[in-house]
């Protein structure tokens, strides 16, 4: 989307405000300078809070008390313990449910593992809640039950995004390793596994909001380690919606600081990422 | 007067190869063979062009040939008598596709490790590849950086360095503006005069373009009441004195035989 609005008008429209581009902001496809897109983005946001500011009563805080709570809570201890413990259950889940999902994505072009990897898909259906109970029995403290949690929730997301990039696998780049003398070890090594290292970057940025969804939920669980999730329900529980709320920006602030931490890697680590998006 | 040549052993020959999808016919007793032109004081290999009607089955038979599709009868042989495999034959597809995830040094590092023949001389090869080809500029480049015409002559160095006598080029000249077209044809040219056993075989609709670089014209159609496409008729360009010259396109008996070529289709 950001390619669409700012790339082409670079070439052909100028820096500076046009009241006349401005109007393309309601034209099907218009394309504004980067310059109307900050302008046009300044004026949603103030429009969010005028209405936020006008319409909040009593029980809904006001922006300005949530501007306070937010700025006392960055400077609090008690959130940046609980964000590091939230943080390193979220990347050591993550870390986790990638290998399992490269594992069986890999070898999902094997037909004996092909089966393994469309049920792990199908799981994305199942409930954790109603999972709860036998993780318990399975795992020896909370913190083991909060990640196995996590990753079996996470994998078949992971999985089902990872099996789709197989999927639309151009017939082209198999065709060629063929011709090159390539046998199919070769061309899985070649195509899927080189081919498509990139996109493992993608599937982690693009399901990270999944995880981070998933983690304020398995961290109720066990609250006695804290975490941002253990924080909001406590926030919760004394109906301080001051606070819920300023976490909540954390949170929000949190995820937007990964995914663009993901996608910058992917285009470090893949160079050609960042061309194919641009193409 | 014919330029002076022999015919020598057989280097590819297509035995009544046939392709079926159930009930649907697409090709039926395709024959065919391609034998080694020797002449005099020079290297000369061979150009072959394929010629047919869109749709009729020219691109089915391409991958028959290159060995990535099996046909449901017949086979294709090559050199002495081994059925093709994929990885027998360089193949150039229509778009030109390489690994986008690799740089072009890498997709041809790849392709020359692939050559027994190059080992342990594999950037050297490289590099005067890219120096005749004139893409010594563009090694550490992914292909979405290139030009059509780069990505064509990377293509074709790729399939090069992999070392195969033979090289399938599925419709060359589709797209082509006219300079880039004088630039492809002399490439080709120069390609089908680098080994004596190199022999390329060109899958094309555009027949003059084709036939003017080419010493055998294969025609494929479909005759009256008989189901799938078949190879109708073979043109010894040789034979008529039409092979092998830079400006044949002008001459009478160049025209007289791509209309010829058109009638037939």
């Amino acid at each position: 989307m950001e390619a669409i609005i700012d790339k082409p008008l670079e070439k052909t429209a100028p820096v500076a405000f046009s009241s006349s581009g401005f109007r393309q902001i309601f034209t099907p496809f218009g394309r504004l300078s980067r310059q109307n897109v900050v302008i046009m983005i300044v004026l949603q946001v103030l429009i969010t809070l005028l209405i936020w500011y006008t319409t909040s009563n009593g029980l809904i805080p006001k922006p300005g008390n949530v501007a306070s709570a937010f700025g006392k809570l960055l400077t609090t201890k008690l959130l940046l313990d609980n964000m590091l413990v939230s943080l390193v259950l979220t990347l050591k889940a993550m870390l986790y449910s990638i290998i399992i999902t490269l594992f069986f994505a890999y070898t999902s072009v094997i037909p004996f593992f092909k089966s393994i990897a469309q049920f792990i898909v199908k799981c994305r259906y199942l409930t954790l809640t109603g999972l709860i109970f036998i993780f318990t029995l399975l795992t020896k403290d909370g913190s083991a039950l909060k990640l196995s949690l996590l990753v079996f929730g996470i994998v078949p997301f992971f999985t089902t995004s990872f099996l789709a990039v197989i999927l639309n696998i151009d017939k082209q780049e198999y065709e060629l390793c063929k011709t090159l003398g390539y046998n199919n070890w070769q061309t899985l090594y070649e195509v899927i596994i080189v081919g498509k290292a990139d996109q493992v970057f993608e599937i982690l940025r693009q399901n990270f909001a999944i995880s981070w969804l998933m983690i304020t939920m398995v961290e109720g669980l066990s609250m006695s380690e804290g975490g941002i999730g253990s924080l909001l329900i406590k926030y919760n529980k004394y109906n301080d919606l001051t606070n819920v709320i300023a976490l909540q920006l954390v949170i929000f602030l949190i995820g937007l600081c990964f995914d663009f931490l993901l996608g910058s890697m992917r285009h470090w680590l893949f160079p050609h990422s960042k061309l194919k998006q641009a193409t | 007067m014919m330029t002076a040549h022999i015919k020598d052993k057989t280097l590819l020959q297509a035995n009544n190869v046939s392709l079926r999808y159930g009930d649907n016919i697409i090709l039926r007793d395709i024959n065919f063979c391609i034998k080694d032109i020797i002449r005099p004081d020079m290297q000369q290999g061979q150009v072959i062009s394929l010629i047919g009607r869109s749709g009729i089955g020219k691109t089915q038979l391409f991958k028959i040939l290159s060995g990535l599709q099996q046909p449901t009868g017949g086979s294709v042989t090559i050199h002495d008598g081994q059925t093709v495999r994929a990885g027998d034959m360089g193949v150039i597809f229509q778009n030109y596709y390489l690994f986008e995830w690799r740089t072009v040094y890498q997709s041809l590092m790849l392709a020359a490790q692939k050559n027994n023949a190059l080992k342990g001389n594999e950037a050297a090869m490289i590099e005067h590849y890219a120096k005749a080809f004139h893409l010594e500029a563009e090694l550490k480049k992914y292909p979405q950086q290139l030009s059509g015409g780069q990505r064509q002559r990377a293509s074709i160095i790729q399939q090069l360095l992999k070392g195969s006598d033979f090289l399938l080029l599925d419709e060359p000249f589709s797209g082509l503006d006219v300079c880039v077209l004088d630039n492809v044809t002399d490439l080709l040219l120069q390609v089908s005069v680098s080994d004596e056993l190199k022999t390329l075989i060109i899958v094309s609709h555009d027949i003059t373009t084709s036939v003017a670089i080419s010493d055998t014209v294969l025609i494929m159609g479909n005759e009256a009441g008989k189901p799938g496409a078949t190879i109708k008729k073979e043109i010894d360009l040789v034979e008529r004195d039409l092979a092998w010259k830079k400006d044949i396109k002008k001459e009478k008996a160049f025209i007289d035989t791509v209309e010829e070529i058109k009638a037939c289709l």
